[in-house]
């Protein structure tokens, strides 16, 4: 096989219908997949992990999944960490823990931040997701992309890849070459409604700014400032040149705040 | 114990690796979506969906596609299988699985029958031989004794997707034959008030929900606003339909649909798609409803022209609105004290839904058409549908579960033979004359006349003389006699609604025996608590329970048959829901069955034989026989039957000219004289002649749909007394990792945080969601065991804080397995509905009010759980396993007794 595959999420495309993790242990829970691996203990095991985060407050809240896994590293810090060498990469790239070597010390699972390496208690040694390695072994895709009704989980090749790049991100160290990318990993909000001074109506069309950012309230007087990081913002909700509310915040996570009301 | 003993119907042993099509939904009535499981050394290896294009050109099935603004949307060339399908294995290996036959160790047919030791009692493992023995002669001696009415049948829902091995009915002819049985009637769970109430406006039988001729493309190409009301495209339709309705969604989304979701939670889809969440009070949408109504009335923003041509009593309802009959006019003000929307955004609703084409989009209708009074809101949904000209391009209401016909279909549907009952139609087919009102499992029952299922099999001989409203059960166990209206026939027509009847009926016994193999009404009924109480007398000498697994009503059942699941059988399907294409298929054996299991019909062939029934019940006609007659009826191919046993699907060709029918209402819109409703008027009624006929006193369910703050069937508002107590309204959904029931011992669905909360006793208690204000003025924290309560009971829950949620509410999915820490009274294991309103929807209305009522939560103690358990100790020492939660040894006398791989 020519170039490693990329595991490309696309977190706005994920429903969280929890199909990927499922998938994952109806393909390895109980079936032994060896040399790749032994097989997945019954409960406890999350080779492919679905994480729901919650932003906001009510009324303003937004739901995300993140579907983790393994990234199968170009320089894994887990296979440089295993002191049995245990840990390999195929001819394919993809990053295996042998079962049958693995002396259970832990030392990948503390290496590798992304919290993907479990401990099999019974068996006595550490386990994570192999690619579907036996799978690919006859052409086939690994069983959380093949679940994946949504375009949520794609496996692409180099080239592809190389256009997410910069896009892209992870959770383990750059410097490790992950082929595991996420796209669209909801960052922070600002959001709230505009209401007439007595709070009778919503306050359609009129200007939102946020440090440079520019939108108009909706149909029900709401307006969203997505994609923020950190940091200190100041609203300002305008009526042509008039500002009509001004207020600077702290955003540390998604703020929702509440109904503002305007003498329109 | 005595000798082991197996059945003779013990089902073929299977050999090889190979794979098999299962159908993986658990609606019962179909088998949807369909997956390959590959079999590898006689375990179920894996299972992935079934590719369309596996074996056949594409081509040959007639590929369809939806074109709009620009966009089209190609149907998957594979089922969408649900979580549930990828994680079935579990349920057939489950350590819940009923594995050989068990008596209650204290219940004695000739002596001692301690009745009300059920749900405390253990189990012992007994043979099928002694098992049967003592069905027959019970059977005989209840018959002599009572009358052949004192055996009660339970016997509808959902459950697996089974065709000669169907479920649910097995039971009904053998009973006929001993001449007649009590039938328990199925009301209108999950849709009471569109069925109630929604009917009386617009008709639409049988379900009294929007004909769904073509909406899709309709909706993909004219709609601008989706209202997803009390709708959860992402959950409701996984035991259902599958992955297609999220699908859709994202569809919508990129076709620039604002999608507006109202309901009590940021649901699961709302959570993903939602562009606005309208957080209302559960049960309160007739309040928002007036007030839109209100808004349009005031600012003369509704189709005045359509109302004049297409409505009828429309005087009525606009005075109620403008507060012309009740002097209070429905303003955003006034309805904003009862839902908890703003004016403000109730306003903004009204406004946007008169200038955007708007359609309403529903699961079935979520907790607040199965609340008290449901019928109200039901109604005046299509009364602003209505308004806005329902039936015009991109006004609609539609849903996403049972919604063969909103898309393409193939030209001809396959049947499915449902042997066992022979008698009830699949599902969604409207049944029989309310005249005959029992007539839905009789005789009488009309059979496919091409059909040659009818003449190997002996029909019903007679027909059921007596009948129980399912939602009615508790009373008529435990305050006979009963009296209600319809639902003599399940989802029988408007007209029956205004058909009285009672239990117990002229001429026949009380009931003394129960038979179920629907064993769930305890966490899927109302009120069940009182339901236990009503089967824990010692009039109720005997209860039968077949089912799969140990859970919910078996813990009351005196024997329990073990049934095997559909993995174990040989069998037929047909997929009609999945969206994607329709498929027939061959379901081959994939495993040995599990322990001493058989199929539901091989259960009641082993009674038959002792009651020297069996040839005439089985029509000496074996299993092998009953599905190759079953597959040379099916009508949709000519395939021979081996040539299909070998290829193991047919794919069904899409009609080409399958976009040619007309959209739903839209000839009613363009002609409402030429294509009438069926109403009494033909055209939508406001003001409900047949309600003003039948019932014109009818404060609960009036002509024109009214908000009933209380009344004298429910006090369930926050303006009620009983409020200072109990400040919280619940809001039950069906469950996100659950179909009703079903699959609440699966160990990965389990790992969900969503489905199980890990309490500090290492119990997994079912979620209670609590907004974050509201937790905190209880001093509840995110994990801590809560009892949930009000003067009906006590269920325990895990906390589950969360901004999904509004204040005012808390929030439990139904169906969780009920664990009894004090039977009828405390429940450990979750099961919301022991403390669901008793009465029904409303005074004339025999449906059930499930969700929207009030609780209080609090934090449980330790004092507390330690007095529980010195009252029940083995409530809390039982074994419990770690991923499936309560097992088959959690209720046994002697966990040693659990079949073990080598008993094979």
């Amino acid at each position: 096989m020519s170039g490693q595959k990329t595991l490309l999420v696309d977190i706005a495309r994920c429903s969280g219908c929890y199909n990927c993790q499922l998938a994952c242990k109806d393909e390895h829970v109980d079936n032994d997949w060896r040399p790749y691996s032994a097989p997945q203990p019954n409960v406890g095991q999350f080779w492919m992990k679905i994480q729901e985060y919650a932003r906001g407050t009510v009324p303003k809240v937004k739901l995300h999944y993140i579907p983790l896994t393994c990234a199968h590293c170009e320089d894994p810090g887990c296979m440089a960490a295993c002191p049995a060498q245990a840990i390999y990469k195929r001819e394919d790239e993809l990053v295996l823990i042998d079962p049958d070597k693995c002396t259970g010390c832990g030392a990948c699972a503390v290496a590798c931040p992304a919290g993907v390496i479990y401990k099999n208690e019974k068996l006595g040694i550490f386990q994570k997701c192999t690619g579907c390695a036996h799978l690919a072994d006859h052409g086939e895709k690994p069983r959380c992309v093949d679940a994946c009704h949504s375009g949520a989980l794609k496996l692409v090749d180099a080239d592809e890849a190389r256009k997410y790049a910069e896009e892209g991100e992870s959770f383990v160290p750059a410097e490790w070459k992950p082929h595991a990318l996420y796209l669209h990993i909801p960052k922070l909000f600002l959001a709230g409604a505009v209401l007439n001074q007595d709070g009778s109506d919503v306050v359609e069309g009129v200007t939102c700014r946020v440090n440079g950012r520019e939108t108009v309230t909706d149909g029900f007087g709401d307006f969203w400032f997505e994609g923020l990081a950190a940091d200190t913002y100041t609203l300002e909700i305008r009526s042509g040149s008039r500002t009509l509310y001004s207020r600077t915040v702290e955003l540390t996570q998604s703020l929702n705040l509440g109904d503002i009301r305007i003498d329109a | 114990m005595t000798e082991e003993k197996r059945p003779k119907l013990t089902p073929k042993k299977v050999e090889g690796d190979r794979f098999c099509i299962k159908g993986t939904e658990l609606n019962g009535g179909s088998c949807g979506n369909p997956c390959q499981i590959d079999v590898k050394d006689g375990k179920i290896l894996r299972s992935r969906p079934l590719q369309f294009n596996k074996i056949y050109d594409p081509a040959s099935f007639h590929p369809w596609h939806m074109e709009a603004r620009g966009q089209r949307f190609d149907p998957p060339m594979r089922t969408l299988p649900s979580p549930f399908a990828y994680s079935y294995k579990k349920r057939v290996y489950s350590p819940n699985r009923v594995q050989y036959p068990l008596k209650r160790v204290d219940w004695d047919p000739n002596g001692e029958r301690n009745t009300d030791k059920r749900g405390l009692s253990l189990y012992e493992r007994i043979s099928w031989d002694e098992a049967t023995d003592i069905i027959a002669s019970e059977l005989k001696r209840i018959g002599k004794q009572y009358g052949p009415e004192a055996v009660f049948l339970q016997a509808d829902m959902h459950g697996e997707g089974k065709s000669v091995h169907n479920a649910h009915g097995a039971p009904a002819k053998l009973l006929s034959m001993l001449g007649g049985y009590t039938i328990q009637m199925r009301n209108m769970d999950s849709w009471e008030g569109w069925a109630w109430g929604a009917k009386h406006v617009w008709g639409m039988e049988p379900l009294g929900q929007c004909d769904l001729s073509n909406v899709m493309p309709d909706i993909t190409k004219n709609t601008e606003m989706i209202l997803f009301w009390g709708c959860d495209p992402e959950v409701t339709p996984l035991g259902m339909t599958g992955m297609m309705p999220s699908q859709l969604c994202y569809w919508f989304k990129e076709l620039g649909i604002e999608c507006v979701f109202i309901s009590p939670d940021l649901n699961y889809a709302g959570g993903v798609h939602a562009d606005k969440w309208i957080p209302i009070l559960p049960g309160t949408d007739a309040a928002m409803q007036l007030a839109i109504a209100y808004v349009w009335l005031q600012e003369g923003t509704y189709d005045k022209e359509y109302v004049k041509t297409h409505t009828f009593g429309f005087d009525e309802f606009r005075a109620y609105v403008l507060g012309q009959e009740d002097g209070e006019p429905k303003t955003p003000e006034w309805a904003s004290g009862k839902c908890g929307v703003t004016p403000a955004v109730i306003r903004a609703l009204a406004r946007q839904w008169a200038k955007k084409r708007t359609s309403i989009a529903h699961g079935n209708g979520g907790g607040t058409i199965r609340g008290p009074y449901s019928t109200e809101n039901a109604r005046l949904e299509v009364c602003l549908l209505g308004m806005q000209g329902l039936g015009k391009p991109g006004v609609h209401q539609f849903k996403m579960i049972e919604w063969v016909g909103s898309m393409a279909v193939p030209k001809k549907g396959a049947k499915l033979a449902w042997w066992v009952d022979d008698v009830r139609p699949p599902a969604g087919t409207p049944m029989d004359s309310p005249q005959r009102f029992i007539t839905p499992l009789s005789a009488e029952a009309p059979m496919d006349p091409d059909s040659k299922v009818g003449k190997l099999t002996a029909r019903h001989p007679r027909a059921p003389q007596q009948m129980i409203a399912k939602n009615l059960l508790h009373d008529a166990l435990l305050n006979p006699p009963v009296e209600w209206y319809g639902i003599s026939s399940f989802m029988g027509p408007r007209s029956d609604q205004f058909n009285k009847y009672q239990y117990p009926a002229q001429g026949c016994s009380e009931i003394h025996m129960i038979w179920t193999d629907s064993p769930c009404w305890t966490t899927c009924w109302n009120d069940s608590n009182q339901f236990i109480k009503g089967i824990r007398q010692p009039k109720i000498e005997f209860i039968l329970a077949q089912h799969p697994w140990m859970e919910n009503d078996c813990l009351f059942a005196d024997i329990i048959l073990p049934v095997s699941t559909k993995y174990e059988e040989e069998d037929l399907g047909y997929d009609s829901t999945c969206g994607a294409y329709q498929t027939y298929f061959y379901e081959n054996q994939c495993i040995d069955p599990i322990g001493e299991s058989v199929s539901d019909y091989e259960v009641v062939c082993e009674v038959a034989k002792k009651l020297g029934l069996y040839e005439v019940y089985s029509g000496n006609t074996p299993v092998p026989e009953r599905i190759e007659l079953s597959y040379e009826c099916n009508g949709v191919t000519d395939m021979p039957f081996e040539e299909f046993k070998e290829k193991q699907y047919v794919v069904l060709p899409t009609d080409p000219d399958w976009d040619k029918r007309p959209t739903a209402l839209s000839e009613f819109y363009a002609d409402p004289e030429k294509h009438p409703l069926d109403t009494p008027s033909g055209k939508l009624e406001f003001f409900s002649q047949g309600l003003h006929k039948h019932f014109p006193n009818d404060e609960e369910r009036p002509p024109v749909p009214h908000w009933i703050e209380n009344g004298v069937t429910h006090s369930e508002r926050i303006s009620s007394e009983r409020a200072e107590k109990y400040p919280l309204l619940m809001m039950s959904n069906h469950g996100r990792w659950r179909m009703h029931a079903q699959n609440d011992d699966n160990a990965w669905c389990r790992e969900a945080p969503t489905c199980k909360v890990k309490g500090r006793d290492g119990y997994f208690y079912e979620p209670c969601w609590l907004n974050p204000e509201e937790a905190k003025k209880r001093g509840i924290r995110h994990g801590d065991i809560v009892k949930v309560f009000n003067e009906r009971g006590v269920v325990l829950a895990g906390a589950y804080v969360t901004e999904r949620l509004r204040t005012g509410t808390a929030y439990m999915d139904h169906g969780a397995r009920y664990d009894p820490i004090i039977p009828g009274e405390v429940d450990r294991g979750g099961a919301i509905n022991t403390i669901t309103p008793h009465n029904r929807t409303s005074k004339n209305v025999t449906g059930m009010a499930v969700s929207s009522f009030l609780v209080e939560v609090q934090k449980v103690n330790d004092e507390e759980m330690d007095a529980w358990k010195r009252i029940n100790p083995h409530a809390f020492d039982k074994p419990y396993d770690e991923g499936a939660g309560l097992c088959l040894a959690s209720w046994l006398a002697d966990p040693s007794w659990l079949w073990k791989e080598e008993e094979k």
